[in-house]
Parts: structure tokens; sequence; C-alpha cells
């Protein structure tokens, strides 16, 4: 019953009620993607998938997040952002890079995306980042309102099939992302043309240095002191992912024992999923791949030889300057280097 | 009742009114900033500033910018803020300039892009100034040129506080972690008092004459990071998707071309300081000795970024490889 909460009447203005509502009902969160109901009249039915394939970078998310934080900071109370998402698209993939704030206006109580600012935005960003489009918008917020849509309607006139991300800064959610995506169809309700909004899966798309910059600002501790060991610290980010990893496994695990033990029906696409991927294990087991890896091995064993050698060398180098040093310290040491060198 | 009771306990846990401390840095108090700017205390010692805080949106911005330009340099500027003797860095935007390190001079062509950004900028609420610009040195390491210390001279002359930073993706590629570097100018005529050594880096042959030269003009600030309570709790469950691709990269794959590349420099150092070892004169000693003790640390420093990358694939190799064979 709590899901009836989830409702349209969230203002454009969030008063703290509205958001605490909307924090309250996250728990239903989960559910509610399955529920048939349609939640008011913004939803598309439940079943409805999506049409394009979302990869997203985490950029992105912080820059939401950055947002939504200064605006609170400086009203001191939060309130909703809106912005403008960028990325590239290719066929039905999209991916979102990139995004920056967009103005509103508020005009009577409805709320108005400046169009000369997004123009101005555009020109800009093309010089920049020529390659990238203009993919859909970005708002905070819990679920999306008949407000949103009003948004999404303006947003279509400059993209005609906008996305639309909403992240929802106050969950309290640690094991997902508080973070929806939505594109949205024109489907007749009750004989008129109304705009739905369909929920898209996203995958989080990286590349390295990108990976490096997160993984760096999630670590930092507030006392960054003390001397710290280059091998532990590499070994540990390796520690962790297969600490996750050890967990996802536990849970498959623990998963095939109830279902073993009777304790739950039996899924048989999970059950399938979990055959097949213990079926790829060991992953790879050609030669050819071996090979590739002992060379691999080789060359980098290789190099740390060198490296070693090299060190030697220098050492040595110190320790004969320091014996010439002690020895004879002028007069024969021409002919002493002679002898070494 | 109940539902009462846990709104409050939910809005106390997540201080919904007042603002959580770690955010109170994104608050921008226009007024204070202004004094600080009048009172212009940096004028009176050329050391002032000695530490800079950079947000965590702007360090990825700067450093997937970097990324972006591949193996030409790109720039861009900062906009922040100034707290008694620290820069503060929120956000950072990239400028329409790209190209090798003279036409990372080019700023007269990317001012009109520059105001235009700005201005924009303080329409949404950003009302930060300009505090620095950042450029890329793909692969040479964090250091201030010679045509950088005379670029951020001209800046400080005119635009402070401002400070320089300069990110190399390559080698934040490479070594697993953010490189970066903020430095400052002193101003001209000035002679640093104790010169520290600055910490080590590996600066390849054909650049190192231009580091040489410039490097006791400029001084480094202390970095730190900082991110809101919201990015935290982000961060926490981007890890939860992210471990993946911390599993899945191979910095050995990723980065051969870096690595010939160093090696490549390497055995040109190593040749250089050996026609020094055969001349040694007692003149000479001391160089050469330093040239061969520097050839080494540079050679230590990228045996060991190898040596990671190679533990990471053997770790994969026993994870995933040898499932199931001893059974």
């Amino acid at each position: 019953m709590e899901q009836m909460e989830v409702d349209v009447d969230m203002s454009a203005k969030p008063s703290t009620s509205s958001s605490a509502a909307a924090g309250s009902s996250m728990t239903v969160d989960k559910t509610a993607d399955q529920n048939p109901q349609p939640q008011g009249n913004i939803m598309a039915a439940a079943g409805t998938s999506g049409s394009v394939t979302i990869s997203l970078h985490p950029l992105v998310i912080m820059n939401i997040s950055e947002h939504w934080t200064r605006f609170r900071a400086q009203h001191g109370e939060p309130r909703q952002v809106y912005g403008a998402l960028i990325g590239k698209q290719k066929g039905r993939n999209i991916e979102i890079m990139n995004s920056f704030e967009l103005k509103t206006d508020v005009i009577g109580d409805e709320t108005v995306i400046n169009k000369d600012y997004y123009n101005k935005k555009e020109q800009q960003y093309k010089q920049v980042f020529s390659d990238l489009d203009f993919i859909g918008w970005y708002t905070t917020g819990d679920n999306p309102t008949a407000d949103d849509i009003k948004i999404q309607r303006q947003i279509a006139a400059i993209n005609e099939c906008p996305i639309m991300l909403q992240l929802n800064p106050l969950s309290r959610s640690v094991d997902h992302l508080p973070l929806k995506l939505f594109e949205s169809l024109i489907d007749l309700v009750d004989g008129e043309a109304t705009m739905l909004f369909v929920p898209l899966t996203y995958t989080l798309a990286t590349e390295e240095a990108e990976r490096i910059g997160v993984d760096h600002v999630a670590r930092m501790t507030s006392n960054e002191s003390g001397e710290k060991s280059v091998v532990a610290e590499h070994l540990v980010a390796q520690d962790s992912a297969i600490k996750m990893l050890n967990t996802r496994i536990k849970i498959v695990l623990q998963y095939i024992r109830d279902v073993e033990a009777g304790k739950l029906r039996a899924n048989q696409e999970i059950l399938r999923e979990a055959y097949a991927l213990c079926h790829r294990l060991p992953v790879m087991q050609v030669p050819a791949f071996q090979e590739e890896f002992y060379t691999q091995c080789n060359d980098v064993g290789l190099i740390s030889y060198l490296g070693t050698l090299t060190k030697g060398c220098n050492d040595m180098h110190h320790f004969v300057n320091k014996f010439n040093m002690l020895y004879d310290r002028q007069g024969s040491s021409r002919r002493m280097r002679g002898l070494y060198y | 009742m109940d539902s009462d009771a846990a709104q409050k306990t939910w809005e106390l846990e997540n201080n919904i009114q007042t603002l959580p401390s770690c955010d109170e840095i994104f608050r921008y108090d226009a007024e204070q900033q202004r004094q600080i700017i009048d009172a212009k205390p940096w004028e009176k010692d050329p050391h002032f500033f000695k530490d800079i805080k950079i947000s965590a949106l702007a360090l990825l911005k700067m450093v997937m910018h970097a990324r972006s330009g591949g193996t030409l340099e790109v720039m861009g500027l900062m906009l922040g803020k100034v707290e008694d003797n620290t820069m503060i860095v929120m956000d950072a935007f990239a400028l329409p300039v790209e190209g090798t390190e003279t036409r990372v001079n080019a700023q007269a062509q990317a001012y009109e892009y520059m105001t235009a950004y700005m201005e924009a900028a303080k329409e949404v609420g950003r009302m930060e100034h300009a505090v620095g610009w950042y450029h890329s040195h793909p692969g040479y390491g964090c250091w201030l040129s010679g045509i950088d210390v005379s670029t951020q001279m001209l800046n400080q002359t005119y635009q402070e506080p401002f400070v320089a930073i300069v990110v190399d993706p390559v080698r934040t590629v490479s070594a697993g972690k953010v490189c970066l570097g903020a430095f400052r100018t002193y101003p001209k005529g000035y002679k640093p008092p104790n010169e520290e050594p600055s910490e080590y880096q590996t600066i390849p042959l054909n650049k190192i004459e231009d580091f040489g030269v410039h490097c006791k003009q400029y001084y480094p600030l202390e970095i730190s990071y900082f991110k809101s309570a919201l990015d935290r709790r982000l961060l926490d469950s981007l890890w939860n998707k992210y471990w993946v691709n911390t599993l899945g990269s191979s910095g050995l794959l990723t980065n051969t071309e870096y690595t010939t590349g160093q090696i490549m420099d390497l055995s040109e150092k190593l040749e250089q300081s050996e026609n020094f070892l055969g001349r040694g004169t007692d003149v000479n000693e001391k160089r050469s000795e330093d040239k061969l003790s520097k050839a080494t640390r540079d050679c230590s420093r990228s045996t060991i970024e190898l040596i990671h990358g190679l533990m990471a694939q053997i770790v994969k190799d026993k994870l995933f490889n040898k499932v199931g064979l001893g059974k």
C-alpha cells in the first residue's frame, strides 16, 4: 500500500515532506518495476521494453551529484536540478559521456527550460567535444512525475527521443546506484496521445583513465598520510575486486543450496545462467593463449632482469667510486680507473 | 505513527535540513571572496599558497579530458575560490585548444570561449571565478616547461589568484594512480630560500633540458581532494558495479606503446651515462654518477609498473584458468 505514495503530487520544488515521502518509498523501489499497475498516467505499462541500450560514464553521475550538492549548499535546501546529457549515439547504442547544467525559469507553476541558454551551451560544447551530441536530460528525484513529462515534451523539441536520467540523491540504498533512465513513447490513453516513460536499463561504461580517477577519489581518505607501499596499494585494489567477486559467487552458491534444500523455488533461468558460468571455467585453456601468456611473463621477467642488472651496475659503480676515494685519492686514480672501466 | 517516527529518524540520519559539514565547502560566499581578492595577501609572500584542494568532479573532468587528447596536449580552465593559504578547485572545463607545446600557449584564441563559458556558468549558479588552468603532458610527467612558466607568470601577474595544474594521462594509466601536479611560479628574480629537492620523477631525455632550466622558477602545491556526502554514497555504490572493470583491465596491454617508449628512453639515458663514465675526469664525476643513478631510478620505476601489471595478470590466470584443474 505504500506504493500508492509514489504519486504525481511531487511538485517542481520538492518540499521536505514530499522528498521524505519519496525517500520512504525507496524500500518498495524494486517491486515498483514489476508492479503491473501504472503509476499515475505517466509510466508505460509494465513489460514495455526500451528500444535502446545505454552505457553511462561515471563522470555524468558525479556531475549531477555536484550540481545538486552545490545548489543545496547555495540555497540551504535541496531542490530539483536540471541538466543536459551529451554523448554518442550509434544505431541503438547510446553512450552518455558528459553533461552540463541547464537553466530553468518558473512560469506560473511550470518549470520551463531556457532554450536560449541551451543554444548557447550547445555552441560551446560543440567547440570542445565536436563528436558529442545532445542525448537527453537529467534531473533529481525519486520517480518521474507529471512535471517531468512536461519537460520531456520541451526537450523533445531539441532531440526527438530524449533520454531522461533521474538521480535520487536522498536514497539510502548502498547496493545499487540510485538512478534510473527512461525514454518516452507516445501512446493512446483514453483516446488521447499521451507521453509515457519507459524504464531503460544501463551499463556503466568506462575507460582506463576514468577508472583510475574514480578509484582514486573513491578510495582517498581524509588523512592521506604515512608511507604506503606501492605494491600494497596495487594489490589492495585487486583484493577488493576479488572480494567483491567472492561475495557475488557466495550469493549464487547460497541460492543454489537453498534450491537444493527445497527452501526456494527453482528458477530455471537463474540456474541455467549459473551453470553456464561454471561451464565457462577455466576461461582460457587453448595452447595459443598459454603461449602468449608465457611470452608476456617472459617479457616482463626480462625487463625486470635488465632493471636489476642496471641497478647492480649502479651499485657497483658507487662502490668502485668509494673504493677509489678511500685507497688512492689522486695520484694513480687514472690507472685504477682504466682497470675498472 | 510508525511511519512518522521512521521519517523522523530518516531525516535525522540524512540531515535533510542541515548541511553535512563536508558539504560546507560547496557554498560560495561572494563577499568573502571579494575581500580576499581585494586584500591580495599573496603579493607579500611569493610562497603564499601552500595547499590546493581539488573536487572529485574537477579531478575526473581533467583526467578524462587529458586522456581524450591522446598524444596531443589539451588544456582547460578551473573554477574555484581561495581560503587562507589554500586554493580550492570546484570545477574544470575544457578549452577548444589542443596541440603541441607551442600551441598550448594559444590562450588568446580561447579567451572568447572562456568568458562566454564563465558567464553561462554563473547563470546556473556556479559563482566561482577562474582560479587556474590545467593542461596535459602525455607521457612526460608533471612539471612546467619554459612556455608554461612564462604563461603562468603572466597569469599570476594579471589574474591572481591563479594556479597551474599539469596532468599526465599516460602515466596515470601506466602507474594506476592519478599523476597530477599543481604549481605556482615565483616572481621574476626571486630566489627560493631553501631548495628542497622536489619529488623525483622520470623525464624523457628530449625534455630534460627544458625541465632543468626552469625547475627552480616554480614550486609545487600540496594536493588534496574532497568530495561531497552524496559523492561518497554514489561512489560506494558505483564500486558495486565497478569492480568488474578493475578486475578486467590489464595495465600491460593498454600501455604497450608507453612501455616501449620508456625502454627506448632508458637505453638512450644509459648510453649517455656510459659516455660520461668513459671520459670520467674528476670534474665530471658527480654528473655522470647522477646520470647513472637517475637512469637506474627510472628503470626501477618502469619495472615496478610492469611487475604490477603482470601480478594482476597472474592473479587472474590463477582465478579463472586454474579453477577446477586440481581436482
